[in-house]
């Protein structure tokens, strides 16, 4: 690239000099600066995809799986009692399956729905009417069943921080559609941040370029976007006037270093966005209708609803990557998941469906993919010391979760888990696959998405993950 | 724009072939690829530049890199292609190849014998995992006497000269002493300090200069970031808890007391490795016996630490690994970390020396130890802030029970008059502290409330202050002393997993450059496994072959901006190759013979005319095209200055900045929604002088930077960072422009620049470069400047002027 630059940069001047005018206009083609020098510009894919950006919805703490897509008779039958497990190793976490444990039927009646007749528990009453266009998968697997560890494979591949994101990936893969806006936004819950904060979203080895830009849905959504001096129009304008002269003269003879062109760049696009990013806030240019659909008005799902229509908002306007978090731990029922439980999904089940069928009205639904999961599942049991206020432990051996859009088949389930909804048996998937299958419906071939570092060509899936078949068109 | 591409010079060297492998291919190979193949690969026009013509063109490859390789057909892209396991499977657009066919290519290029003879990787491979030998220093066709030539200068004309390119002229003096400066203390010089040395026409002038700086304390904080970024120096553990660790920051103390005193490199290697194991006469120092040891061996403890870990045993191997692998990276420049599953790859480092390299760890396990804050701690200090902490954290408990109990009579004089008067459990704590939760609870009001937490917060932060000053090293000990004989052994785990036993192994170091995989000599100590020691004798020696070339390249990384090796961290196969291998070699050699001194190693870099170029060319368009990487140094590197310098710089030249050396760290203030967020601890800002200090002294929290920080690239706590990237993305241009940092400096800036300038407007515009800039105005600059007046005061007209000062290319790059 720098081979590249300092060429193009040294034939430009020497045909033109550098003459004030002319530089203007070279300025002036933004095309121009995007393809030389921007590493958010777009790249092409590695094929042809349907999925043009993703919406990830980071459901955090762990959703029970026997309670909202996974329907467990057995359940019903054997519970309050102890069920023996002395066939399987709990290896996973010793201290939780020292004790007695008791079997939990699912305190929610499901029902079918749909054409496909995909069973929904009463949890989820607005995601129940969108089954027909969601692709279920009911066999994620983990590697480790305590919370930061398991977010971080959910968010990276590995257990450990220090690597870059799926966001991060994806933004360096293909770059992003609008150079006003960051290529990969993350939408926590300030109510409580996801554990090791920015680095679930950072770009590890990548460059800093592709990490996750954290908007807030209350005040400001970027940091520092306005000053905090308190300055007014003028002041900025003739700050940014006197700014743009110093550092277009000192580009004379100065022209060795490609990055002062980069780095003037890089101020107006910051100037840009100073117009650009308050207005993907405005709720109040959204319908009555459609703050209904996202439930913007009402206390409970305020919070999720208005992140998910920043979310549309934000892939409307050609953001690439947008990834909304749950608070901290909020699906972490161990116990009293009666209570947990409906709390969390009263939050997210009309914002999420609302969602869907907003893109989906707005024809965006085909190049936007969804996915809804959490760091893991969660037990068909719980210990029987509880039983008064029973909930469910972490589950790293099955997990549903969902996508839907972005040339996924919908309306199909794929895999399935034991009697108990403990386990996953049939077509089991790991994280890494659910990343292989996210990168290839964006035009990603997850073992050529590479980037040298520590010795060897990193990937999300390391090795390589199994795209999830079933579940694209 | 960013800086990742360090191109991997891999020469392609033509091989010579055995008559029998082109055979092997006219026989096998060629038929099937003719008849599937060359319609699109060969000619001129062949596709993704590959052509399928003959064996040569085959092993040259194409855009993706060789097609086949020979002994390998696992391995070889042609096969992984005609299989599908890469895509777009080939034929494209055709049928895919009968299986027949694909087995018969398989067994041809497995019957092909590997050609390592000549390979370019194999030289390499000889020349890393030998001891550098002192080069001869080349003699030069032009210049007039080699001898009088810094050798540096001449092993770099010498390849200039090959290539017939000549350096860049001397470097302007003000270019030179702002690069110098922020080179050795990450600070712009005074404006005094500018005038001494642009006003010194003596020869010696510049490396007066040098010397000055080199003895400068803030050289020691300025390069002490350098090692912190290699060693993933936090104060946290990460993870979900992130607890702090309250004396991490002695470790931190250590390093820059290490640069300062220029401590021997190889001395540097083994405390932080095996502090406690070494047998050196400790030194004495105003009676007190001043062993840095035990505080040293915080590199072992700086990595990740997951505090809630449900499995002791994997926390613990997942701690080994961890240390194996940054100590293997820091010190030899060797990445390891694959080889914890498999035998690594690309180098020649079998899984098994991974473990008998983590062997060397087994006897060790984590400890805070007792250990009495040094002299060069300033001990007497430390001592009495620990009591003055301690007294007011008392007073401020007996300040919280006081109310307490005055809230908990409260409470009972309200049941009293309550109907369900009577239950004894009224008076307990747990119901104060419910009746504090309740916001209905009428006996407790919100001034209560309020007053209660204030009180406890109180407590809370003096308790964590207390903490800081306590006298004890975030360290290392033996697993258990005495019975160092019952170390439990080291297995080779089958893909690293901790079920996965294999083989026991006994420490031994990488049989590739010891060339035996014997068990390593280890000298049973009193009371200690002796391992660490052993291992860290082994690196920091000269007969070592990478440990000086991995830290002379290191140091020449920063002067120069790249390493001579570009991937400082990886001196493997896959990593860069040296621009310069003799100069190398002979900085190791140098490093050695100057007893590990790194002073002296900066001396000498600093003081040669390639350091002191310009980085601008006269034959600009030559070196573009022949050298367009400036590799082979006919000029200077730009580079940038970065995030702590550019804070540290600011609050210079606002004269905010609180130079207090050493201590524990200062929290800086962050935004109330985001210190909300953290459910796991309390963030506590320091006081505004303290939030002054430079950035060094910032508290290194894994799971929340300086916003400044983070966005200008700062390194990743998590992993060891050998080279920070350079990217410039627009939320630098926001924080730089609108963050509190530049509100708040660019305000006491002006006012700095009216007390010193006077009320003249050109007077102060003047000073306003001069300060920022270390030189005048030009008359189009000035002018520009002055229009900033237009319908403002002085001092808001010369904030605003500061902001663009902060914000200037000029300001952050340095030429």
């Amino acid at each position: 690239m720098n081979k590249e630059w300092n060429r193009r940069n040294f034939l430009y001047r020497s045909l033109v000099g550098a003459g004030g005018l002319a530089l203007m206009d070279f300025l002036n083609s933004d095309l121009q600066a995007a393809a030389s020098s921007n590493p958010l510009a777009p790249k092409a894919p590695h094929h042809p995809a349907k999925a043009k950006s993703c919406i990830f919805l980071t459901m955090l703490g762990g959703v029970a799986q026997m309670d909202t897509f996974d329907p467990k008779p057995a359940l019903d039958k054997f519970d309050n009692t102890v069920l023996d497990w002395a066939n399987e190793k709990r290896t996973d976490q010793p201290e939780l399956y020292s004790k007695p444990r008791l079997i939990l039927k699912s305190p929610w009646k499901f029902a079918k729905y749909g054409q496909c007749g995909m069973d929904v528990s009463e949890l989820l009453p607005h995601l129940a009417t969108c089954v027909d266009d969601m692709t279920f998968v009911k066999t994620i697997t983990g590697e480790n069943g305590n919370h930061p560890a398991a977010t971080f494979l959910m968010n990276t591949g590995l257990v450990l921080p220090g690597r870059p994101s799926v966001g991060a990936w994806v933004s360096y893969g293909l770059g992003t559609e609008n150079q006003n806006l960051p290529g990969f936004v993350v939408l926590p819950d300030y109510r409580a941040l996801p554990f090791s904060g920015s680095q679930q979203w950072g770009a590890g080895f990548l460059p800093a370029s592709y990490q996750g830009t954290m908007m807030q849905w209350k005040g400001d959504p970027i940091n520092d976007l306005r000053p905090a001096g308190g300055l007014n129009q003028k002041d900025m304008q003739d700050q940014m006037a006197l700014l743009r002269e110093y550092n277009h003269a000192y580009l004379d003879g100065h022209f060795t270093n490609p990055d002062l062109q980069g780095r003037i760049d890089s101020y107006e696009l910051a100037f840009r966005m100073q117009a650009e990013v308050p207005g993907v806030l405005n709720l109040a240019k959204e319908s009555e209708a459609t703050r209904k659909m996202y439930g913007i008005d009402d206390e409970v799902t305020r919070s999720f609803g208005t992140r998910c229509l920043m979310a549309r908002q934000l892939v409307e306007k050609g953001t690439r990557f947008v990834q909304l978090y749950t608070p901290s731990q909020s699906w972490d029922s161990h116990t009293d998941i009666l209570k947990g439980h409906a709390k969390n999904a009263k939050e997210v089940d009309l914002p999420i469906a609302g969602l869907i069928k907003d893109l989906k009205q707005r024809n965006l639904l085909d190049s936007t993919l969804i996915v809804w999961m959490g760091e893991f599942g969660r037990t068909p049991d719980h210990p029987a010391d509880l039983r008064d206020k029973a909930g469910r432990d972490h589950n790293t051996k099955a997990m549903t979760m969902f996508f839907a859009g972005g040339g996924t088949k919908p309306g199909v389930t794929v895999g399935a888990t034991d009697e108990l909804g403990w386990k996953a048996v049939d077509k089991v998937y790991r994280m890494r696959d659910v990343h292989a299958t996210i990168l290839h419906l964006m035009g990603l071939n997850d073992m050529r998405l590479t980037h040298y570092h520590a010795g060897r060509n990193m990937r999300l899936t390391d090795t390589g993950g199994e795209l999830i078949r079933e579940a694209v068109a | 724009m960013f800086r990742i591409g360090f191109v991997l010079a891999i020469a392609a060297l033509a091989p010579v072939w055995a008559a029998a492998e082109d055979q092997v291919f006219r026989d096998q190979i060629e038929p099937i690829l003719k008849a599937n193949c060359a319609g699109c690969h060969s000619g001129s026009q062949a596709q993704a530049g590959l052509s399928v013509a003959n064996l040569a063109d085959l092993l040259k490859g194409g855009k993706r890199g060789p097609a086949i390789r020979p002994g390998e057909s696992k391995h070889s892209l042609l096969l992984q292609f005609v299989r599908g396991e890469q895509n777009p499977r080939m034929p494209i657009g055709g049928k895919p190849l009968a299986e027949g066919a694909v087995a018969a290519l398989a067994t041809a290029i497995d019957s092909m014998k590997a050609n390592s003879q000549q390979s370019p990787n194999k030289d390499y491979a000889s020349w890393v995992f030998t001891p550098p030998a002192s080069p001869k220093i080349p003699a030069l066709r032009h210049a007039a006497s080699t001898a009088t030539l810094n050798p540096i200068d001449a092993f770099v004309l010498a390849k200039l000269e090959e290539k017939g390119l000549a350096p860049a002229a001397p470097a302007s003096k003000r270019a030179l002493l702002r690069r110098v400066y922020f080179d050795l203390i990450g600070l712009p010089p005074t404006e005094d300090e500018a005038r001494t040395f642009l006003e010194d026409g003596s020869s010696g002038a510049y490396e007066k200069l040098v010397d000055k700086l080199l003895a400068d304390k803030r050289y020691g904080e300025r390069w002490a970031r350098h090692w912190l970024d290699l060693v993933r120096f936090a104060e946290s553990d990460g993870f979900a808890i992130d607890g702090e660790r309250p004396t991490a920051w002695r470790y931190r103390d250590y390093v820059i007391r290490a640069f300062n005193n220029d401590k021997p490199y190889d001395v540097f290697i083994q405390e932080q490795l095996a502090g406690d194991e070494m047998q050196r006469k400790p030194a004495v120092r105003g009676g007190q016996i001043e062993n840095e040891g035990m505080l040293a061996l915080g590199f072992l403890r700086m990595g990740p630490w997951e505090r809630d870990a449900n499995f002791d045993a994997q926390l613990r191997l997942d701690w080994l690994n961890e240390m194996t692998g940054t100590t293997t990276q820091a010190f030899l420049g060797l990445t390891v970390g694959c080889a914890r599953c498999h035998d690594h790859k690309y180098d020649p480092i079998p899984q098994k020396d991974f473990y008998r390299m983590q062997a060397f760890f087994a006897a060790t396990r984590i400890d805070e130890r007792p250990m009495p804050f040094l002299e060069s701690e300033g001990r007497l200090k430390m001592r009495q802030t620990l009591r003055g902490l301690e007294d007011k954290q008392e007073a401020a408990s007996e300040q919280l029970k006081t109310l307490e109990k005055e809230l908990r009579a409260k409470l009972a004089e309200a049941k009293k008059g309550s109907v369900a008067a009577g239950d004894g459990k009224t008076l307990e704590v747990e119901n104060l502290q419910r009746a504090l939760a309740d916001k209905e609870s009428r006996a407790i009001t919100a001034d209560d409330r309020k007053r209660h937490k204030e009180l406890t917060e109180n407590v809370q932060k003096l308790t964590l202050e207390a903490a800081r000053y306590q006298p004890i090293a975030y360290s290392v000990n033996e697993v258990a002393p005495p019975a160092v004989l019952d170390i439990e052994p080291t297995y080779v785990l089958a893909g690293g997993e901790r079920s996965a036993r294999g083989a026991v192994v006994e420490p031994g170091f990488p049989q590739r450059i010891t060339g035996n995989s014997d068990p390593a000599k280890i000298n049973f100590l009193r009371y200690r496994s002796g391992r660490r020691l052993a291992l860290a004798e082994w690196i920091a020696s000269p007969a070592n072959p990478l440990t000086a070339r991995v830290m002379v390249n290191r140091i020449w990384q920063h002067h120069f901006g790249e390493g001579l090796v570009r991937t400082p961290s990886d001196f493997g196969m896959n990593g860069d190759r040296p621009s310069h291998p003799e100069l190398l070699d002979w900085l190791a050699t140098q490093f050695v013979e100057k007893k590990w001194s790194v002073k002296a190693m900066h001396r000498l870099m600093l003081l040669s005319n390639t350091y002191r170029q310009s980085t601008s060319h006269p034959d600009a368009k030559q070196i573009a095209d022949s050298d367009p990487d400036n590799r082979l140094l006919s000029r200077m590197n730009w580079m940038r200055i970065e995030s702590e310098v550019l804070r540290d710089s600011i609050l210079t030249l606002s004269g905010s900045l609180n130079h207090e050396a050493g201590g524990p760290s200062m929290f800086f203030g962050v935004k109330d929604e985001v210190a909300q967020g953290f459910q796991m601890f309390k963030w506590y800002p320091s006081d505004d002088k303290a939030q002054l200090r430079r950035s060094i002294y910032a508290f290194q929290r894994r799971s929340l930077s300086m916003p400044l920080m983070e966005v200008f690239d700062t390194a990743n706590m998590s992993e060891s960072c050998s080279r920070r990237s350079v990217t410039t993305v627009a939320p630098q241009a926001l924080t730089l422009l609108n963050g509190e940092l530049s509100a708040v400096e660019s305000q006491r800036f002006a006012a700095r620049v009216i007390e010193l300038a006077g009320a003249d407007p050109a007077r102060q515009i003047g000073k306003a470069f001069s300060l920022a800039l270390l030189r005048e105005p030009s008359p189009a600059e000035r002018q520009k400047a002055s229009t900033l007046y237009e319908g403002r005061t002085p001092q808001d007209a010369l904030a605003r002027l500061g902001t663009v000062l902060f914000n200037l290319n000029e300001f952050i790059y340095l030429e």
